[in-house]
C-alpha cells in the first residue's frame, strides 16, 4: 500500500472514531440529564 | 439411546429428588404453622401438624396481616448459629443452582449451531454438558430441600409471614420445579431418539422449555432475596396492599435478575471447563486430548464472554440499591463492608489473570499466534497495573505510629487510587484487555483475504486507542474535578466505550475473517499448565459468589426484611470478615468436592459407552 493512501486511512479513522465516541459521550450523558460539560466547573 | 439400565436409575433418582423436595416441603409448610421453639416442640410439631387440616392451615395464614415480630425465646436454637446453618445450606443450593440453571442455555446454543452447521462436534459436546449437569441436578434438589426444611425450622415466623405475602406464587415455583424436572430428563434422554431431520427440532423445542422453566424459577426465587433487601407491595407495618406482581417487581428485582443471570452462565461454563481440564489431564490418546481442549475452550469461552459485562449488571445492581436506600448502600460500599469490594477485587484480578493466561496458553496451538505473541507482555503490563489500582484501599486501619508515618488516614498518591473513579478506570481497562487476548487468539489461526484489511485494522487500533482515552479521561475529570453527579454519570461513558470496543471488534472481525484463509492449528497442543487456570476459575467464581453473597445479605443489618420486620435472633448483626471468611471458605471447599464426585460420577458414566467423536482434524468453531 502506498504511503500516501496509508496516511488518509489512519487519519479517516482517527476522525470518524473521535467523531463516534465524542457522540457517544454527548448522547450518554444527555440521557442521564447531564451536559457534557467540559469547563472543569462542578455540576451544579 | 441409552443404556435402559442407566436412564432407569436417572428416572428413579428424578422420582426421589421430586418426591423428597415435595415431601420437604409440605413438611416445611405444616411445621410453619407450629410455631415451634427449640428441637422438642419442632418434633411435637411435626406431630400436630400431621393431623392438621388444609383448610385449617389455611385459615391460620389468613389471620396474619402484618409482619410478626418475633422476641429472641422465639427462635428455636439447636445449639449451633441457625444462621451458620441457613448460610452454608443456602449457599451450596444456590452454588449447584447457578450451575444446574445455566448449562442448559449454552447447550441448547451450542446444539443449535450444530444443526445449523452440520457439525456433529457441537452436538456431543452439548451433550457431555449436558450429562455433567445432570449429576448435579439431584444434589441441587436434595440442597434446595435441606434449605427449604431449616429455613421452616429455625425461622418459622419469617417463612411463616414470607408465605403469607408470596402465597400461590410459592406452589408456582414447587410446580416449576417438577416441570423442569421432567424437561431436564426428557430432554437429556431423548437426545438420540429426536436426534435426526424435523425430530431435532422438537428436541431444540424441549431444551427451550427446560430453559423457560430454569429461568422463571431463578426470577421466583430472585423475588424472595429483593423482597427482604427492598420490599414493595406491602405497607410499613408489612400488611400486603399490593398484587404478586407489585410485590415482585421491586426496585432491586430487575438488577439482581440480569446479575445472576449473567453469573450463572459465566460460573456454569468455569464449572464445565474444570471438568474439561480434568478429562484433559486424564486423558490416554491424542484423540482424547484434543476433545477436551476444544471443550475446555469453549467453556472458557462461554465463561469469559458472559463474564465481561458482568461487572456492569453489578454496578446498576448497587445504584439501584444506592437510590433504594442511600445508608444499605453506604453500609455496603462505604463502612466496614468495603473491604469486600477490595477483596472482590482481588478475586476478580485472579479470574481476568487465568482467563487471559488460558487464552496467551491457546495460542500455542496455533502456527500463526506468532504474530501476536509479542503483544502478551503489553497486556499483562496493563492487567496487573489495573489490578494493583483496583486493590488499593481507600479506607485503613492504622495504628497512631502508623497514621503519622503515612502523614495522614491516607497515603499522599496512593489514597487517590482507592476511591471509585480509578476503580472505574482499572476496571473497564481489564475487560478491554482481556477481550484484546481474546480478539488475538481469534485471530491467531487466520490471514484476512479481503482487501480492506489495512482500514479495518486502523479503525480497530484506533476504536481502541479512543477507548482508553475516553475511559481515562472521563474517570480522571469528571471523577476527580467535578461532582458526585457527574462521576456516576461519566461511570456510564466508560462502561459504554467498554461495549463499542467488543461490539466493533466482534463485527470487524466478523465481517474481514470472513472466508479467511486458516493456518494449521491442532487442538490438544496445549500445556498441562493452562488447564490449571480452568481449575482457577470456577473455585475463584464460588470464592466470589459466597462473599459477595454474605454482602448482599449483611446489608439488611438488623432486618428479615428491611424496615418491616426486625431480625431479633442472637444472629442480627453483621458478622465479622474473619468469620466470613472461614464460612465461605469451608462452602468452597465443601462446594468443590462436591463437584469432584459430579465429574467421577460422569467419568463413571462414560466408561465403556460414549465416547467423544472429536478427530484430531478439528478445527477452530
Amino acid at each position: 500500500m502506498r504511503s500516501g493512501s496509508s496516511v488518509l486511512i489512519w487519519l479517516a479513522a482517527v476522525v470518524t472514531v473521535v467523531a463516534l465516541f465524542y457522540g457517544m459521550d454527548h448522547l450518554v450523558m444527555n440521557l442521564q440529564g447531564l451536559p457534557l460539560n467540559l469547563d472543569l466547573s462542578p455540576a451544579q | 439411546m441409552l443404556a435402559g439400565a442407566d436412564a432407569g436409575r436417572s428416572i428413579a433418582l428424578m422420582a426421589a429428588s421430586i418426591i423428597a423436595f415435595i415431601l420437604i416441603i409440605s413438611l416445611s409448610v405444616h411445621l410453619s404453622d407450629g410455631g415451634a421453639v427449640g428441637w422438642q416442640p419442632v418434633a411435637q410439631a411435626m406431630a400436630n401438624t400431621l393431623e392438621d387440616s388444609a383448610a385449617n392451615a389455611d385459615a391460620k395464614a389468613e389471620e396474619i396481616v402484618t409482619a410478626p415480630h418475633p422476641q429472641r425465646g422465639d427462635y428455636p436454637y439447636i445449639g449451633i448459629s441457625s444462621r451458620s446453618i441457613v448460610w452454608v445450606i443456602a449457599q451450596m443450593h444456590l452454588n449447584f443452582a447457578a450451575f444446574v440453571l445455566a448449562v442448559p442455555i449454552f447447550v441448547v446454543l451450542i446444539e443449535w449451531l450444530g444443526l445449523k452447521t452440520g457439525n456433529v462436534r457441537y452436538d456431543h459436546m452439548a451433550r457431555e454438558f449436558m450429562k455433567i449437569s445432570m449429576s448435579a441436578y439431584s444434589i441441587t434438589a436434595l440442597f434446595g430441600g435441606l434449605l427449604t426444611l431449616v429455613l421452616f425450622m429455625l425461622y418459622p415466623d419469617l417463612m411463616r409471614y414470607m408465605m403469607h405475602v408470596f402465597g400461590a406464587q410459592m406452589l408456582v415455583y414447587a410446580f416449576l420445579f417438577i416441570a423442569e424436572s421432567l424437561f431436564l430428563y426428557v430432554y437429556y434422554y431423548s437426545w438420540d431418539a429426536l436426534g435426526e431431520g424435523n425430530r431435532k427440532w422438537l428436541h431444540l423445542t424441549l431444551g427451550l422449555m427446560l430453559n423457560t422453566a430454569g429461568t422463571t424459577l431463578l426470577v421466583l426465587a430472585n423475588s424472595w432475596a429483593t423482597f427482604m433487601m427492598a420490599p414493595s407491595g406491602v405497607n410499613e407495618v408489612g400488611e400486603v396492599i399490593g398484587s404478586i406482581w407489585e410485590i415482585m417487581r421491586g426496585p432491586l428485582w430487575n438488577p439482581l435478575n440480569l446479575h445472576r443471570f449473567l453469573a450463572n452462565i459465566a460460573f456454569g461454563g468455569a464449572v464445565v471447563g474444570a471438568y474439561a481440564a480434568y478429562r484433559f489431564l486424564s486423558a490416554k490418546t491424542a484423540e482424547e486430548k484434543a476433545a477436551y481442549d476444544w471443550m475446555g475452550y469453549t467453556s472458557n469461552f462461554i465463561a469469559i464472554l458472559s463474564f465481561l459485562p458482568l461487572p456492569f449488571a453489578g454496578y446498576w445492581l448497587m445504584a439501584e440499591v444506592y437510590a433504594y436506600s442511600q445508608s444499605m448502600g453506604i453500609t455496603a460500599m462505604g463502612g466496614i463492608l468495603s473491604w469486600l469490594f477490595i477483596v472482590q477485587a482481588v478475586l476478580i484480578g485472579a479470574i481476568l489473570l487465568a482467563g487471559n493466561y488460558y487464552l496467551w496458553s491457546g495460542m500455542e496451538r496455533s502456527e500463526g499466534s506468532a504474530r501476536y505473541q509479542g503483544f502478551i507482555k503489553y497486556i499483562t503490563f496493563v492487567l496487573v497495573v489495573s489490578f494493583l489500582v483496583w486493590v488499593t484501599p481507600h479506607t485503613l486501619i492504622l495504628t497512631p505510629a502508623e497514621m503519622k508515618a503515612l502523614g495522614g488516614s491516607h497515603h499522599q498518591f496512593l489514597g487517590a487510587l482507592g476511591v471509585m473513579p480509578a476503580k472505574n478506570i482499572a476496571v473497564n481497562l481489564m475487560l478491554i484487555f482481556t477481550f484484546l487476548s481474546f480478539q488475538l487468539y481469534r485471530r491467531s489461526d487466520k490471514v484476512a483475504q479481503v482487501s480492506w484489511e489495512a482500514a479495518g485494522n486502523a479503525f480497530m487500533v484506533t476504536i481502541y486507542t479512543v477507548a482508553v482515552l475516553n475511559i481515562v479521561f472521563a474517570g480522571v475529570y469528571y471523577g476527580y474535578f467535578t461532582s458526585t453527579v457527574y462521576n456516576v454519570g461519566s461511570s456510564v461513558i466508560q462502561v459504554a466505550s467498554t461495549l463499542m470496543v467488543i461490539v466493533a471488534g466482534i463485527t470487524i472481525d466478523g465481517f474481514m475473517y470472513k472466508g479467511a484463509k486458516t493456518l494449521p492449528s491442532q487442538w490438544g497442543r496445549v500445556s498441562n499448565r493452562s488447564q490449571y487456570a480452568l481449575f482457577a476459575l470456577p473455585i475463584t467464581f464460588t470464592w466470589l459468589m459466597a462473599l459477595m453473597g454474605y454482602l448482599r445479605s449483611s446489608i439488611r443489618t438488623d432486618w428479615h426484611i428491611t424496615d418491616i420486620m426486625r431480625d431479633n435472633s442472637p444472629d442480627n448483626f453483621i458478622p465479622a470478615i474473619g468469620y466470613a471468611g472461614n464460612m465461605i471458605t469451608m462452602v468452597t471447599v465443601l462446594f468443590v468436592l462436591l463437584v469432584l464426585f459430579v465429574f467421577w460420577v460422569a467419568t463413571r458414566a462414560d466408561s465403556g459407552r460414549q465416547k467423544v467423536n472429536v478427530e484430531a482434524e478439528a478445527s477452530k468453531p
